[in-house]
């Protein structure tokens, strides 16, 4: 059969099916590998072996669902580059498996304002509460908008476990049996995987909440409280120190 | 078979073979389209179908209302 | 009279109608909500402290209601009226066609509503929750029905290339949305869900959805616009049908390829933005022939540009077209895209495609159709001049603003003073924003003011067109009397 252009234009089916090879190909080659090449996301282990990357408690998850309601990404982005200038400004560059359990990832793509991908322990709870209420109360110039509700709204947390069960079910090692337990003990260390366990969600956020006392009012359980928590650990879990210099650079 | 798909794997390979594939493909398209005179004929008549529908135009001037509008 | 009724009966112009007049309202909502919050990004005391009018909040109002409501709006408008047109056959179903027209409304209203209530699945153009994304979907395939079989019943052998781009972008959106999606909600009675991926794959795959968005819903699916709409307004033949071939396939095989450039020097492997790179600058090729192949259109009769505005609006949009395709694979670069990644550049170039391509385009193309939706003339041809250098005016201060801001910010932040250390801090950067993000929003009141232009012309043009059925009718019922 002799091959026309004709075939195609005057084939509906056959014009569909080739435009989706077509357009498949490209799609494939990119996105596919991703899923199977083990470096992809590179393994951190601390010094006794563990996962130091681990998924948020249920405080910091909630503070996370408040990260992606306000639309912080729209301005902030969570992505260091390995440049000198953004390590200077910013820390080192960020693994891939700083944001593995980050459903959806919040890289961003734009700075308004700085990268927070590495905003944990920088400043205090208090800095960072003064500042989500009137950014210019610490920062003159900043164009940032006030967040005062968040320190209005109380924290609800009634559906905590949903939110955790949900993201378990899209891979997130939160555990709900004893084995899994027991799993996330092996791999992320005792004082982690508790945190993790869906049983005791609310009694570890309340006592989280508790302890970190992030908005500064101890009576009362925040949203304030939630993004707080969230925002000081970011970045915070992988220990650069005990890396050498460029040990993370082969994985690139 | 393993062995010849694990060529493939690498870049210094795939990234050849890839480029001669695809310019291979669009060179045969170009020629398919330019080479013959009666093919190019041929396809270029296509672009009057917007133009076959002209009887059922009212801006063009062809429809009574417009001109019954003047 | 005979002849309009026929034409009605013969098309269903009626929902086309309707998409024509909401891509006007949605457009002049969605460009007036991003006018605000340019300005709210100049004098932040705008965000009020009201939680549902924040930036974070407002931004993906503004992208949803222009790009899905404006563009996929005046997108299902061109569509329906090109397929009918150039197959010439009636859309299947008219109560299919209908639910298509409200579903996407109601998505629209949905989607904006939603995020400003704070639900938003946090992905860049892919904020809507997944009840929207199900209905998404569902009016999606039975848009795709109604195309495809519009084509199948053609009365016409060949398919018109138009009908080509068109076929692409429904396809494509349909996968990009369905995969890009896939999400948990938390539960059967809450919008709140979290995305199937994470990290790294969820970037991939969210920017292979956001690049191939641009490429297919605002590039190829415009396109499609394009090669009806200027041959239509010239009165000539497309200028070269071959090229508009390779235009097509090189265009959608390309295209795919790209979408890691938005994620250079981040923690995507190397190999996957490096390739992508690669396929960006290929795509200049496809993208430019497209652009000579609609300006060339006009060759031999250039002289229209000078009493058409309608065609100005047309070529303007091509030329836009080949600069902002011109400017994204540069951008592409991974050592430019260090500087840009990340500022003001990238919103200018978006907004150089947005404002320049994608809604010239379609007021040049909404010019052409709604005259003869209704059978009569535009109002006022001199209205149209004055909306297209509004338009242009205001995309040219937008851009160049973007570009100060974009360049600027990118230069201080990477300067160092004589020791090494950094020179400037994060926040005197924002300062030096303040200005270009001033002009910015003035170029957008440029854009919006023009667009409100257009919306009274349009109205105009409907009211003259009801005047004159109605005389028409009333002349007609008097001759009979005298008969």
């Amino acid at each position: 059969m002799k091959f026309k252009h004709e075939s195609i234009e005057i084939n509906a089916g056959l014009l569909i099916a080739l435009t989706l090879v077509v357009v498949s190909i490209g799609g494939l080659v990119e996105i596919v590998p991703l899923f199977f090449i083990n470096e992809t996301v590179e393994q951190v282990k601390t010094a006794d072996g563990r996962d130091a990357v681990h998924p948020y408690t249920p405080l910091e998850s909630r503070g996370r669902d408040i990260y992606v309601r306000e639309g912080c990404f729209l301005c902030h982005s969570q992505m260091i580059r390995p440049f000198r200038d953004e390590h200077l400004r910013y820390g080192h560059y960020s693994l891939a498996a700083e944001s593995q359990y980050d459903h959806p990832f919040q890289w961003g793509s734009k700075r308004t304002g700085p990268d927070l991908a590495r905003v944990g322990k920088k400043y205090s709870n208090e800095w960072h509460t003064q500042h989500l209420i009137k950014p210019k109360s610490v920062m003159p110039d900043s164009i940032m908008p006030n967040y005062p509700w968040l320190m209005e709204n109380t924290l609800d947390y009634s559906d905590i476990r949903a939110r955790m069960q949900a993201q378990k079910a899209v891979g997130v090692p939160y555990s709900e049996t004893d084995e899994e337990y027991e799993a996330n003990v092996k791999r992320f260390g005792p004082e982690v995987a508790k945190n993790l366990d869906i049983l005791y969600a609310e009694k570890n956020l309340l006592k989280q909440a508790e302890t970190g006392n992030y908005d500064g009012d101890k009576t009362r359980l925040t949203e304030m409280d939630a993004l707080v928590a969230y925002l000081q650990v970011l970045g915070t879990m992988v220990d650069f120190k005990s890396y050498q210099d460029g040990h993370f650079s082969e994985f690139r | 078979m393993a062995d010849f798909l694990q060529w493939f794997t690498h870049m210094e390979n795939s990234k050849v073979f890839a480029l001669v594939l695809f310019f291979v493909v669009f060179c045969a398209i170009l020629i398919y389209l330019y080479s013959s005179k009666n093919r190019s004929e041929r396809l270029e008549s296509y672009k009057n179908i917007p133009f076959e529908d002209e009887d059922h135009d009212e801006y063009t001037g062809s429809d009574d209302k417009v001109s019954k509008h003047e | 009279m005979a002849h309009a009724a026929a034409s009605k009966e013969q098309y269903n112009y009626e929902i086309i109608r309707k998409f024509a007049i909401m891509s006007l309202v949605w457009g002049i909502l969605g460009m007036s909500v991003g006018v605000y919050i340019a300005l709210e990004l100049a004098y932040p005391a705008l965000n009020f402290d009201i939680p549902e009018i924040t930036f974070g909040r407002l931004r993906p109002v503004h992208t949803t209601l222009v790009i899905f409501g404006f563009g996929g709006s005046a997108l299902f408008a061109t569509s329906y009226y090109v397929v009918q047109r150039t197959c010439q056959t009636r859309l299947f179903s008219d109560g299919l066609a209908t639910f298509t027209f409200w579903g996407w409304q109601t998505i629209i209203a949905a989607g904006a509503l939603s995020y400003m209530l704070g639900y938003s699945q946090g992905r860049e153009y892919a904020e809507f929750e997944w009840p929207i994304d199900i209905l998404i979907a569902v009016v999606w395939i039975a848009y795709l029905a109604l195309y495809v079989q519009a084509i199948r019943q053609r009365s016409q052998p060949h398919i018109y290339v138009a009908n080509w781009f068109y076929l692409g972008f429904i396809l494509v959106t349909a996968i990009l949305h369905i995969f890009n999606n896939l999400a948990m909600p938390v539960g059967l009675f809450t919008l709140k869900s979290y995305s199937a991926f994470s990290g790294v794959q969820d970037a991939m795959t969210q920017w292979w959805y956001g690049h191939n968005a641009v490429g297919f819903f605002l590039t190829a699916a415009f396109l499609g616009m394009m090669y009806y709409f200027v041959p239509k307004q010239a009165g000539r033949p497309v200028y070269s049908y071959r090229l508009s071939i390779i235009h097509f396939w090189a265009l959608v095989f390309l295209y795919m390829w790209a979408g890691a450039h938005h994620l250079h020097w981040t923690a995507l492997p190397d190999w996957t933005s490096t390739l992508a790179a690669t396929f960006s600058i290929m795509l200049l090729l496809p993208s430019w022939g497209g652009m000579i192949n609609g300006i060339m259109t006009l060759s031999g009769a250039w002289d229209k540009l000078r009493s058409d505005p309608i065609m100005l609006f047309m070529i303007a949009a091509l030329s836009f077209y080949g600069m902002s395709t011109f400017e994204g694979p540069l951008m592409s670069l991974k050592s430019v895209n260090a500087l840009s990644h990340y500022t003001d550049w990238t919103i200018g170039h978006v907004h150089s495609g947005a404002l320049g391509w994608v809604a010239l385009i379609s007021f040049g193309s909404m010019y052409h159709l709604i005259p003869r939706l209704y059978g009569t003339k535009i109002y006022s041809l001199k209205l149209i001049y004055i909306h297209f250098w509004l338009a242009t005016i205001g995309i040219v201060l937008y851009i160049t603003s973007m570009w100060i801001a974009g360049i600027g910010q990118g230069l201080f932040l990477r300067a160092f003073d004589d020791f090494g250390n950094l020179k400037y801090s994060f926040i005197e950067t924002v300062v030096f924003l303040h200005q270009p993000y001033v002009w910015r929003a003035i170029g957008g009141m440029f854009f919006v003011a023009g667009v409100i232009i257009m919306a009274y012309n349009i109205f105009r043009t409907i009211s003259q067109a009801k005047r004159e059925a109605a005389e028409l009718e009333a002349r007609i019922a008097a001759k009979m009397a005298n008969a």
